[in-house]
């Protein structure tokens, strides 16, 4: 068995991180994951609870191929929970396919960076564990190699989420700038509008007088 | 993202857009009431779990993760840093 630990602190809120967490599958720098679905989820005492199938394209090198065969499509099983009142986000993740000599089990924890709570540090670990066939420790430092890179891509990944995200709020900023630019200048129009009526209104009045 | 039933996807890209705005939108600001988009998940699930059966695929029986969440807790891997490379990783075999 090998176990695998890393950090990351991401210079957002834990509120910023976690939405993109969920919004993690598709990005451009992590392209593996191919599909997600979710096949439970609820909230228990203020709790998220949630349970994906997250479908990947794995790439093994060809010897591990030879060994284990190449599915299309690797599945695993991912439970989350998500905690506002301790701002936590766990997942934690087991593979589904070859699972009968190959255990890859991961977690992964958002919570607030404990020196600077505006901040958010991603805790990783993996555990890769291969039983019943030939050449299982080379497999296991293969793989083990294969998550810390795939982790590296993860974070970009993430980070690129999160500037989407944030893109999307200035952009709905921006629209809200906009809608209330138009509607002051409306509004200035209104008050032109009514300002010349009265204007029209006072001098047809001093037409009167005259 | 895609759904594994290539069906669904459209009831998937509804549902996680109704997800994603609750998340961000309710839940996170306190309010943990979840039907909003309860009936869109219905019918998504509808949708998902004829196509996991379809690709013989059964995840409710599956085991749960040998890692425990807690584990990090114990080891505070933060305040650790002895064993870690550049990259604030480490590896270990047992």
């Amino acid at each position: 068995m090998k176990i695998w630990t890393s950090e990351h602190t991401f210079n957002h809120p834990w509120e910023t991180v976690v939405q993109a967490a969920w919004r993690k599958y598709p990005n451009p720098i992590n392209t593996a994951v191919i599909g997600t679905d979710v096949v439970e989820r609820e909230v228990i005492n203020g709790v998220l609870h949630s349970h994906r199938l997250v479908s990947s394209q794995w790439y093994f090198p060809s010897w591990v191929q030879k060994i284990i065969g190449t599915p299309k499509v690797c599945h695993a099983s991912e439970r989350s929970t998500v905690d506002t009142n301790e701002r936590q986000m766990t997942l934690k993740t087991t593979n589904v396919t070859f699972g009968s000599f190959l255990s890859v089990d991961e977690v992964l924890q958002y919570a607030p960076h404990p020196t600077d709570p505006s901040k958010t540090l991603l805790r990783q670990q993996a555990t890769v564990s291969v039983e019943g066939v030939p050449l299982s420790r080379y497999m296991e430092e293969a793989l083990t190699n294969n998550i810390s890179f795939n982790a590296s891509r993860g974070r970009l990944g993430l980070e690129w989420v999160i500037n989407k995200i944030n893109t999307e709020v200035k952009e709905i900023a921006t629209t809200a700038d906009d809608l209330l630019m138009q509607t002051k200048k409306s509004i200035d129009g209104i008050t032109d509008t009514a300002r010349k009526s009265m204007d029209e209104l006072s001098a047809s009045k001093q037409k009167i007088h005259f | 993202m895609n759904s594994i039933g290539e069906n669904c996807n459209e009831l998937k890209s509804k549902y996680d857009q109704c997800f994603n705005t609750w998340f961000s939108e309710k839940f996170l600001k306190g309010d943990k009431d979840d039907t909003p988009c309860k009936s869109l998940f219905q019918t998504y699930q509808k949708c998902v779990q004829e196509a996991l059966t379809l690709h013989q695929i059964d995840i409710k029986d599956l085991k749960t993760n040998h890692i425990d969440g807690t584990e990090f807790e114990k080891k505070s891997a933060y305040s650790d840093s002895k064993n870690k490379n550049d990259n604030g990783t480490s590896e270990k075999e047992s």
